[in-house]
């Protein structure tokens, strides 16, 4: 199991830059079984009703798939990419060419989950554009908000 | 556990059985052929009921394996099923004598709006993803518990809590956007239409007002009317009930042109 997290589990986003990359992460606790959370973040066709940082992903999410994700950071851009690692309820990475985005599922405090995000994106031209790229801080910030909301509804449903 | 007691529980399950396997399936045909395998698969492997479970929800598990094999290769339908279904329906004359046939010559074929309002989520469930649709027929039509659908679906509760969840979500969206009994600005009134064909002399306004979930449709409660709705389903026997041979020549009519539909969209 992975223990990867970054800073307190606060819903705030942190960002590292460096000369040839940048990675942002964003931690939070949710109090929700993993297996909805991690249904949440696995089931493509699901996200854009209850994220409000993505406007689509097609395709499945699923080991080695290749998934076509319009995010609202940049809607006028379709990411194309790749599904590199997925262990259940533990740990999905996804990412292209030019970087990769983790997230990970900890035990929590009490009950549920930590949620882990992290994005590193960089590269040898990475120094050429890097002011081009906007800042994730507040789309992290926005997800993993999301995220905890829709994992703890459905947790509470009495259903 | 011995053969008679077997044989007790499948026959005290085998309605809703059968109702379950046609609301997944839409396909008469299959459903019949679902039930034999079941009921094979059943019988050979009796000393591998443990008890962890009731007997129904074994043979409801049984059911579903085979269910979810005959329906994992073939694609989900879109949700605006009933309005293509009824395009095609009015271009094919003969479907509408067929129907004026079996009204004419079936003592199960008066049309009821109420039966259409089954027939309408039966066809539009089959938009949802497999597992949210297994879901939301095992707990909401056939009353299992979200502990005995995780057993029949062999997955965590909480998952089926998830599917649960987004399967409601999704359906009353849909409703929402469609159905005019229940929202005046929806794009539907095909079981009110049907209804002023097959039932003239019949006010539908008066008929509406027998249907719990139009009564209350200006509540507005989302929730509550699907739970009416899901009632109309739990209340109903697509085999047994008293316009079931007009609306299983409907349900079949909606299957076929849903295969060729998707067959062209390939």
């Amino acid at each position: 199991m992975t223990s990867m997290t970054y800073g307190q589990p606060d819903g705030k986003a942190t960002t590292i830059r460096k000369t040839f990359s940048r990675t942002t992460a964003v931690s939070i606790g949710i109090n929700a079984d993993r297996a909805i959370v991690w249904a949440l973040l696995t089931n493509a066709a699901d996200y854009a009703r209850w994220n409000s940082t993505i406007i689509s992903i097609e395709g499945d999410i699923m080991a080695d798939a290749k998934i076509k994700l319009k995010s609202t950071l940049d809607p006028s851009r379709t990411f194309k990419l790749h599904i590199k690692e997925m262990m259940p309820e533990e740990k999905l990475m996804w990412g292209d060419s030019m970087g990769q985005r983790t997230f990970s599922l900890n035990k929590g405090s009490v009950n549920g989950v930590t949620f882990t995000m992290h994005e590193k994106i960089g590269g040898l031209m990475f120094p050429l554009f890097a002011n081009k790229i906007p800042s994730f801080d507040a789309s992290f910030e926005a997800f993993a908000r999301d995220l905890k909301s829709e994992a703890e509804i459905i947790q509470k449903s009495s259903r | 556990m011995n053969k008679e007691v077997f044989q007790k529980a499948y026959e005290e399950s085998v309605s809703q059985l059968r109702s379950y396997i046609l609301r997944m399936t839409a396909s008469v045909e299959d459903t019949e052929d679902l039930m034999q395998d079941t009921w094979i698969k059943a019988s050979r492997n009796l000393s591998s009921f443990k008890g962890d479970s009731s007997i129904k929800t074994w043979i409801f598990a049984i059911a579903s394996n085979l269910t979810i094999d005959n329906l994992r290769k073939k694609k989900r339908w879109p949700e605006n099923v009933t309005d293509i279904c009824k395009d095609a329906a009015k271009k094919n004359p003969k479907h509408f004598q067929e129907t004026l046939q079996i009204m004419e010559t079936s003592a199960h074929a008066k049309f009821e709006i109420k039966e259409h309002i089954a027939f309408c989520f039966t066809c539009i469930a089959k938009s949802l993803p497999l597992e949210q649709h297994l879901c939301i027929l095992l707990k909401e039509v056939y009353g299992f518990k979200i502990q005995e659908v995780s057993q029949i679906l062999d997955t965590r509760p909480a998952r089926v809590k998830y599917h649960l969840y987004t399967a409601r979500k999704k359906m009353i969206d849909v409703f929402e956007g469609r159905c005019a009994l229940i929202n005046k600005e929806g794009v539907c009134h095909q079981c009110s239409e049907i209804n002023g064909i097959f039932n003239p002399k019949q006010n539908t306004q008066e008929e509406l007002v027998k249907i719990k979930m139009a009564k209350e449709a200006e509540k507005g409660e989302k929730e509550r009317l699907l739970d009416l709705r899901l009632q109309v389903l739990k209340d109903l026997d697509p085999y047994h009930s008293s316009a079931h041979d007009l609306q299983l020549h409907h349900l079949e009519h909606n299957r076929r042109v849903m295969e060729q539909y998707l067959k062209e969209k390939e």
